[in-house]
């Protein structure tokens, strides 16, 4: 007995020594917190293991839903239409260049997405949506909420800690952190420049008669 | 009554080539019905000969609307929509009353390029947003917009540069346009002899709109016109134009300029006796959620026509303002519409001056995704210079009350 329990205090110890809790609050130059962006960390020794994830990129009162979504490299892409309207959506983007005709009852076959980076997707039946699909190469991402806070569970390790959203100008690269991880930590993130304009009220409830012109 | 000539048959042969073109088709159907219950006045429309300026007479149940479109895209860049119409009341029941092929390549650039070719109105309307032109405000719809969908209907080409806000970080949307059309060259002739209307009727590709027997315009003596107009005619091989611009704040607000000429030579008549109008007006509209649920609506027209050596000269000015509230799934709208028609020709016997006012109540309420209902409440003073011809009062008071169910698909 008293060796079972010697032995489940030792996988205790071990498990906590090997993970940690990384809360990150993510800030503009205003220090305000900066919601809907992508925080990933991304391991710095250790190779990714490849992953055969699905994601769902949905059209929703004429927007794409989530506005951002961000996926792991390798990850098909499924791109329901739940209006009962056309949607034609298509991306110049290097990291994917399509286009898929999405039509009310029928499903497009999934996409995969596996290069890094963003893609930057429209609808060229309704030219206010804009969408955008942010591929990582790393398992250990998260969105910031309302208050710009993510909290991601990664095993110890070297890391850089990496933040994207669309209002950002700087590159990812240009403000990201190292991080030596060792149990849990909280950390403060600011971005550098100011952001781009908020034009987010594209987002608010389409014109519900603008679809016949 | 008249039957299409070709109209059913054009849809079905344009269906069967876009079909035999996309076999994996995904074709887009929808259409409406709306069946009305109508208390009326003692008025004789001008759709059965008559001088009144609404619709309806009967105190019966009619077939409003019926409409079908089906669009589908031909290719990446290619895409169609063709509107037919069923209607109860008017000279021709069945046709087409708009069909348009749409080219908008994919483009990364901040500036596109669009354009459109076929049977279609100029985008001048922010009231007509809904299926088939229609608007989803009121049933009758305002005398500018009224017009419009039974004299102007372009057969021709449209191209456009717009610039949606949102891929360049800004609020602002915007669009230039500019289209050239050959038909269209009566545009004017029911303005300038019957006045402004207010219905929800839009003439079909080969229609014909018939008014009273005005003796000075039938008069083998006078000016010798028939008493309708084949809107769509094409009688002096002119090219007309149009130019507009739209912009728009995020979804909320919206304006547009419309500048429109047909070009016509006002001296050529076919061998029916119809008149090409030299017509070209001016139109200002705009619309601006006041809140997330009450939208305000306005559009300003003013324009001129003519016919013959000056045989009919007119100037006409119309507006309306209207707000629109949404409440949960009901739908509350109120507009006042203000009309002119005033002339400036050689023939005083035929006198052409006509204005009226008009206020126009609706509530619609939608059931559920097939169904909607609704009832409207229209009253009207008017006054037409020409009544006196018929030995009618020229001004006259009309009202009419609407019951419309309506069921559609999609």
């Amino acid at each position: 007995m008293t060796r079972f329990i010697f032995f489940l205090l030792l996988i205790m110890a071990n498990s906590v020594s090997y993970a940690g809790n990384i809360a990150v609050t993510l800030l503009d130059n205003q220090q305000k917190p900066l919601v809907n962006a992508v925080v990933y960390l991304l391991p710095k020794t250790a190779s990714v293991e490849p992953v055969e994830n699905m994601a769902i990129m949905d059209q929703v009162d004429t927007q794409f839903y989530p506005h951002i979504l961000a996926v792991q490299r390798n990850t098909q892409v499924s791109f329901p239409n739940s209006d009962s309207i056309q949607h034609h959506v298509y991306s110049f983007s290097s990291a994917k260049v399509f286009e898929l005709e999405l039509y009310k009852g029928l499903r497009a076959d999934p996409l995969l997405f596996d290069n890094l980076g963003v893609v930057e997707m429209g609808c060229n039946v309704h030219d206010w949506m804009l969408g955008y699909i942010y591929v990582v190469d790393t398992p250990y991402f998260k969105k910031s909420g309302s208050a710009g806070e993510v909290t991601i569970n990664v095993p110890d390790g070297e890391y850089t800690l990496n933040a994207w959203h669309p209002r950002i100008s700087d590159s990812p690269e240009s403000f990201q952190m190292m991080l030596s991880v060792k149990g849990d930590t909280q950390i403060k993130m600011s971005v550098p420049s100011a952001l781009l304009p908020d034009v987010n009220a594209f987002e608010d409830s389409a014109d519900e008669f603008g679809e016949y012109e | 009554m008249r039957w299409p000539r070709f109209g059913p048959a054009m849809l079905l042969g344009f269906y069967i080539i876009v079909g035999w073109q996309n076999p994996v088709s995904a074709q887009q159907f929808s259409g409406l019905i709306q069946v009305n219950i109508v208390h009326g006045g003692d008025h004789t429309p001008w759709l059965d000969k008559g001088t009144g300026i609404l619709a309806y007479q009967d105190n019966a149940v009619h077939l409003q609307q019926g409409v079908l479109r089906v669009a589908d895209r031909l290719s990446s860049s290619f895409s169609y929509d063709v509107s037919a119409n069923l209607y109860q009341l008017g000279e021709q029941r069945l046709g087409i009353s708009q069909a348009t092929i749409h080219y908008k390549p994919l483009s990364h650039r901040q500036v596109r390029f669009k354009s459109r070719a076929g049977f279609f109105y100029p985008r001048l309307s922010l009231e007509n947003v809904d299926l088939g032109w229609l608007s989803p405000y009121t049933y009758t719809q305002s005398a500018i917009n009224s017009w419009v969908g039974e004299e102007l209907r372009i057969a021709g080409i449209e191209g456009s540069l717009f610039s949606s806000g949102r891929s360049r970080r800004s609020p602002l949307t915007w669009e230039v346009t500019a289209g050239a059309f050959k038909g269209n060259d009566t545009l004017g002739t029911v303005l300038s002899w019957r006045g402004f209307a207010m219905h929800d009727r839009q003439s079909l590709h080969n229609d014909r709109v018939v008014f009273a027997n005005y003796p000075t315009v039938v008069d083998p003596n006078g000016i010798f016109h028939p008493s309708y107009v084949e809107p769509f005619h094409e009688l002096d091989s002119r090219v007309g134009y149009y130019l507009g611009a739209h912009l728009n704040y995020y979804h909320s607000s919206k304006v547009r300029y419309y500048f429109y000429d047909n070009q016509a030579n006002p001296n050529v008549v076919n061998s029916q006796r119809l008149y090409a109008w030299r017509t070209k007006f001016h139109s200002l509209a705009l619309s601006h959620d006041v809140t997330p649920n009450g939208r305000f609506i306005a559009q300003w027209l003013t324009g001129s026509s003519h016919m013959g050596q000056r045989f009919v000269y007119i100037n006409f000015d119309a507006y309306y303002v209207m707000y629109s509230h949404k409440v949960g799934s009901h739908r509350f709208s109120a507009r006042y519409d203000d009309f002119n028609v005033g002339e400036d020709d050689i023939f005083p016997d035929d006198p052409n001056n006509s204005d009226g006012q008009a206020v126009t109540f609706a509530w619609r309420y939608t059931i559920d995704k097939n169904w909607q209902v609704g009832l409207e409440q229209h009253f009207n003073r008017n006054s037409a210079d020409i009544r006196s011809t018929l030995g009618e009062q020229q001004r006259q008071n009309q009202q009419q009350t609407l019951a419309v169910a309506q069921y559609r698909w999609r």
